[in-house]
């Protein structure tokens, strides 16, 4: 029996150093010359779900109880939870292993129809205000807090994990067409800044510590 | 002044993330006893208010929410929610709460 090929629609020059194959994906762990950071990281292989609902109240996500108010997101175990609006929540599993879509009717499986990329380390905030005006750095907004609305004129969720300085860092998801172009201008509003690729490693690693200081 | 909108999820944000969806008209007819010329007003003709006028928008670029918003049309503000004038004012032409 053949084997489905998932490919993702990001595309980096750097060469991999690292890749390993997961769920038909062909997966980038390391890159060479990652350098000290910002880093961009693409997830678009990482499982991601969208639940809709009018009773969403009913409904605990791999365990996580979703958040009340639009905007309010839930980070646990490699798990995001998203609130959307009054009836809908997107979930990313970040780091989670072995997760599969819930049996329950109302989930959707968009892992293929999206990207999902993380822009992480220092200066994240700096290259993002070249390419939107959301405020990611609101003192209103305690991390991880998602916002719906444009970067670089694409309509894309936006979830800031942490606004800590060196630890900074978002995961940002928009439709899969939109993949090359976004990447193409991030990348050179992140020329300045020296924005390198990422493996998922870096990642990983980062979430890790990211986590326990946001 | 560019236009900007209050989401009601989203809060304040650039109007040209929103789209325009037509003036708030009531509540659509009962189709009971609805005429072709009642329904056809209803769809198509419209007050084009000169001043305040509550209208709908679409969030497009951003949560997808319908809401209603308030927008003075000579000068493209979103304005706060009017006060509600006197009963007395529409049907006798006496004076507003704002004019008394």
């Amino acid at each position: 029996m053949k084997e489905i090929q998932r490919v993702s629609p990001v595309g980096f020059k750097s060469t991999p150093l690292k890749t390993i194959k997961r769920d038909n994906w062909e997966v980038v762990m390391e890159y060479s010359g990652e350098g000290d950071g910002p880093w961009l990281v693409d997830l678009s292989h990482r499982p991601r779900f969208d639940l809709q609902d009018s009773n969403l109240e009913a409904f605990t996500p791999f365990g996580l109880t979703i958040p009340k108010v639009p905007g309010d997101c839930v980070l646990e175990n490699g798990v995001l939870v998203n609130r959307m609006n009054g009836t809908q929540v997107s979930i990313y599993n970040l780091e989670a292993q072995d997760i599969s879509m819930p049996d329950e009717s109302g989930y959707t499986d968009v892992t293929e129809s999206t990207i999902c990329i993380a822009l992480i380390g220092k200066e994240t905030f700096s290259i993002c205000e070249k390419l939107t005006a959301l405020d990611f750095k609101d003192p209103q907004k305690k991390p991880p807090f998602l916002f719906q609305g444009p970067f670089s004129h694409v309509p894309c969720q936006i979830v800031t994990l942490s606004k800590e300085g060196d630890k900074s860092g978002l995961v940002l998801t928009c439709s899969r067409g939109y993949g090359r172009d976004m990447i193409h201008s991030i990348q050179d509003a992140g020329v300045e800044f020296n924005l390198n690729p990422a493996g998922e490693t870096r990642f990983t690693n980062w979430i890790r510590i990211g986590s326990k200081i946001s | 002044m560019a236009l900007t909108i209050t989401c009601p999820i989203c809060g304040k944000r650039n109007g040209y993330e929103f789209k325009f969806g037509g003036e708030e008209k009531g509540p659509r007819p009962d189709e009971k006893d609805l005429t072709p010329t009642a329904w056809c007003e209803y769809v198509h003709m419209n007050k084009c208010v000169a001043g305040v006028q509550e209208e709908w928008w679409f969030h497009k670029d951003g949560c997808g929410s319908w809401f209603k918003i308030h927008r003075d049309t000579t000068t493209n503000l979103e304005m706060e929610v009017p006060k509600v004038k006197h009963p007395a004012a529409k049907i006798g032409g006496g004076k507003s709460d704002e004019q008394a």
